[in-house]
């Protein structure tokens, strides 16, 4: 459970990161492009949501992640939304929500490249540990992100 | 003196009386005011204390002048012993403190002057937090609140910070109203005024006739996933 208000998150350096995984998409601005089909278009639609409620955490949101979705996703395309994701992350520990906006975007990232959910731990430094157990990759990837700074 | 008010007499013959305001906020008169009658009535010494009250040790012939200085001022004597006691509240909102997510002390005041001084079999402590730090220890209350989210706010009840054998409060509820607190408070206060024997706080109630005669019924719990459903017709939108 965050304890920010979602003023002090940096939606608008999400949105971007977002964007760029869109704009890489075959279906983006075509009649194919369904955003609540979709695990981009939905964290897309979180952030809006989040910003036109004021709302930070969007109780029972992560029950909605359309994990349907199996268009082809690559670590290098996603790794730098989800290293924003950790940039934001205010590492509420054991306090974390499930249905924060940002572990909701996060969430479906990892859904987009990652077999299993990984049950966040609340700490980034922990999450790349487990990144790194099930997408080595991936982990690297994020790794050189986050050294890159903010965006 | 009224009996179950907050009037002690210490061991070196002083009263103490157990002075409360809106949960532990006064206004700079109300303290001028405090500060200017204790200085009339050879107040010994003013002690705030852990709930939120402020104790002042004064001659017992003095006594009735000081406690009738209170009421112009707003503020009242405590009251004590098997009744709901004044509400812990921290100052969790917007103009008070930086990481409140909701009104837990606007919460806090509006349960303490509904409820404060309400029988109950055993002394009955309320605190209400208005971020996760729990600054007000609401999971050590016999009834704690602590703020989820804007409006939102989860419940535990049960809970008992002091003896030897303290405990932690059961969650009863998660992500409800201030409005929805105030009626989980009167099913709780009902339930454990039926259930208790006398003289037996809540967690040993708790622990004695099961938490399932605490579990509130559905329609004082939160709709499942409000804001979820909105979220549900924005994704489709």
């Amino acid at each position: 459970m965050a304890t920010v208000k979602v003023e002090e998150i940096n939606l608008a350096a999400l949105e971007t990161q977002l964007d760029r995984i869109c704009q890489g998409c075959d279906l983006y601005n075509s009649a194919g492009c369904k955003e609540s089909q979709c695990l981009v278009g939905f964290a897309r639609k979180v952030l809006s949501f989040a910003a036109q409620k004021k709302l930070l955490d969007i109780p029972g949101a992560s029950k909605l992640l359309p994990t349907q979705d199996f268009k082809p996703y690559y670590p290098e395309q996603v790794a730098g939304a989800i290293a924003e994701t950790c940039r934001q992350c205010r590492q509420c520990r054991d306090n974390h929500s499930p249905d924060c906006v940002i572990a909701l975007v996060r969430s479906a990232l990892e859904s987009a490249l990652l077999q299993e959910t990984i049950d966040y731990p609340g700490s980034v430094f922990l999450y790349l540990a487990r990144i790194k157990e099930q997408h080595p990759q991936l982990a690297a990837l994020l790794a050189r992100e986050l050294q890159k700074g903010r965006t | 003196m009224n009996v179950g008010e907050g009037y002690f007499k210490q061991r070196n013959g002083l009263i103490a009386v157990d002075i409360m305001a809106a949960c532990g906020v006064m206004t700079a008169e109300q303290w001028f005011g405090l500060g200017q009658a204790a200085r009339e009535n050879n107040v010994f010494r003013l002690k705030m204390t852990t709930r939120q009250t402020v104790v002042a040790l004064v001659p017992e012939e003095n006594v009735e002048r000081l406690v009738a200085a209170l009421e112009p001022l707003g503020l009242r004597v405590a009251p004590f012993g098997k009744v709901v006691r004044p509400v812990k509240a921290c100052p969790g909102n917007e103009a008070l403190c930086p990481r409140a997510i909701a009104d837990a002390l606007g919460l806090g005041i509006v349960i303490q002057e509904k409820y404060v001084g309400q029988g109950v079999p055993k002394d009955f402590k309320i605190a209400v937090a208005g971020c996760a730090r729990g600054c007000t220890d609401p999971q050590c209350a016999d009834f704690g609140v602590r703020a989820s989210g804007q409006d939102r706010f989860d419940v535990f009840i049960g809970g008992r910070g002091g003896t030897v054998k303290p405990v932690h409060g059961i969650p009863i509820a998660r992500k409800v109203t201030a409005e929805q607190v105030l009626g989980l408070l009167d099913f709780v206060l009902e339930r454990y005024r039926n259930l208790a024997q006398p003289y037996e706080r809540l967690c040993q109630t708790l622990a004695r006739v099961g938490e399932g005669q605490f579990q509130p019924p559905a329609e004082l719990l939160a709709s499942p996933g409000e804001e979820a459903s909105e979220f549900a017709r924005f994704l489709q939108g």
